[in-house]
């Protein structure tokens, strides 16, 4: 009888500690990270909502962001195998574009069709920057990184244009 | 003065607007975001990670009928519960060959799986959720619908991005071999 009531003791005190180290880390994570961020990028929002600033990039994004031949150009640009790796970081720069073009879509500029093959315009050269790490991370031999690196970043030049017009093709009826 | 005044009413005005902004992202992102990392937590905890490397094993053999689960659903589970940066550790069940696609394949699985599931690259939530906060400005019914096409678009491209890698790594080896 003891023995169980310990059994049950121990077993409720494991999920429970387990749901309580996972909500920690979960709060952790959204401090550190996903509300300096956010802070950022309301910023940037507030720039562009309220000064002119906003349409000035309004008009720039709007003439590439609403064709699907300008996003394919927008694409291709930062597939580039010398571009691709300084865009990449945290994707900041995705994460930024994003923000713009989600701003004039939701100011109607931009049709909300396009939304889906922008998705993947702005984001070709996600993790360009961190081949050889990743790469690393899956214990590869030096010669793997060696031509992997150039491998990858190679092959977006021929998949980030694919993906945009994916991206179009799933968008379609929605 | 006028002017002195209407310029720094011009300049409260942007803090104010972002302010609107960010507390619209805070009632409307965070709580959501902050249970279901927890549940997901502790679902990854709860399954294990033993279970989940068998699982890997045998995604990663080699051949070319395990392509699609070589480049869809394995990168999907390493994302899904590994996270970025740590799915990539999963390279280490392929054979050699194979490495540099599977990291093409896992990495641009990162943005498409964050509409659905968050957890998965909190740090980087706003590629998706840049665009989706205009959609739901526009047409608040269709943003579900978005990050459901999101994910399936998503794992059509990194099926794409591992077989063009993989074959693009291939002719580069074989060059390099021959020059050498």
């Amino acid at each position: 009888m003891q023995a169980l009531i310990e059994r049950i003791g121990r077993s409720v005190g494991g999920v429970v500690g387990t749901l309580f180290q996972a909500g920690r880390d979960a709060v952790d994570l959204c401090l550190k990270t996903i509300i300096p961020f956010m802070a950022f990028v309301t910023f940037v929002i507030g720039l562009i909502l309220e000064t002119g600033v906003g349409d000035a990039i309004a008009n720039g994004i709007k003439g590439f962001a609403s064709s699907l031949g300008g996003l394919m150009i927008v694409c291709i640009i930062c597939a580039i195998p010398v571009l691709s790796p300084l865009l990449g970081p945290g994707a900041v720069i995705a994460q930024i574009v994003g923000v713009l073009i989600g701003t004039e879509i939701g100011r109607g500029n931009i049709d909300v069709s396009m939304a889906l093959p922008a998705l993947f315009a702005i984001n070709p050269q996600v993790g360009c920057d961190f081949v050889p790490v990743g790469l690393a991370l899956g214990e590869a031999e030096p010669e793997t990184v060696t031509v992997g690196v150039p491998a990858v970043l190679t092959s977006r030049m021929i998949t980030g244009p694919i993906s945009v017009v994916v991206g179009y093709l799933f968008a379609l009826g929605l | 003065m006028d002017a002195l005044v209407a310029g720094a009413e011009a300049f409260i005005q942007v803090f104010r607007t972002a302010a609107d902004v960010f507390v619209g992202f805070t009632t409307g992102i965070i709580p959501i975001v902050v249970v279901f990392l927890t549940a997901v937590n502790a679902l990854v905890k709860f399954i294990g990670e033993e279970r989940v490397e068998g699982f890997a094993k045998w995604a990663s053999q080699e051949g070319i009928m395990y392509m699609p689960v070589r480049y869809t659903l394995l990168p999907f589970v390493a994302v899904f519960m590994l996270t970025n940066p740590v799915c990539y550790t999963f390279g280490t069940f392929l054979p050699e060959k194979h490495k540099p696609a599977f990291y093409d394949s896992a990495v641009s699985f990162v943005h498409p799986i964050t509409g659905i599931f968050p957890h998965a690259n909190g740090g980087e939530l706003f590629v998706w959720l840049g665009i989706a906060a205009g959609v739901e400005i526009v047409a608040p019914d269709m943003v579900t619908a978005l990050a459901v096409r999101y994910l399936l678009a998503g794992m059509v491209v990194i099926l794409i991005r591992g077989i063009v890698t993989d074959i693009i790594y291939n002719i580069m080896t074989s060059r390099k071999a021959g020059v050498e």
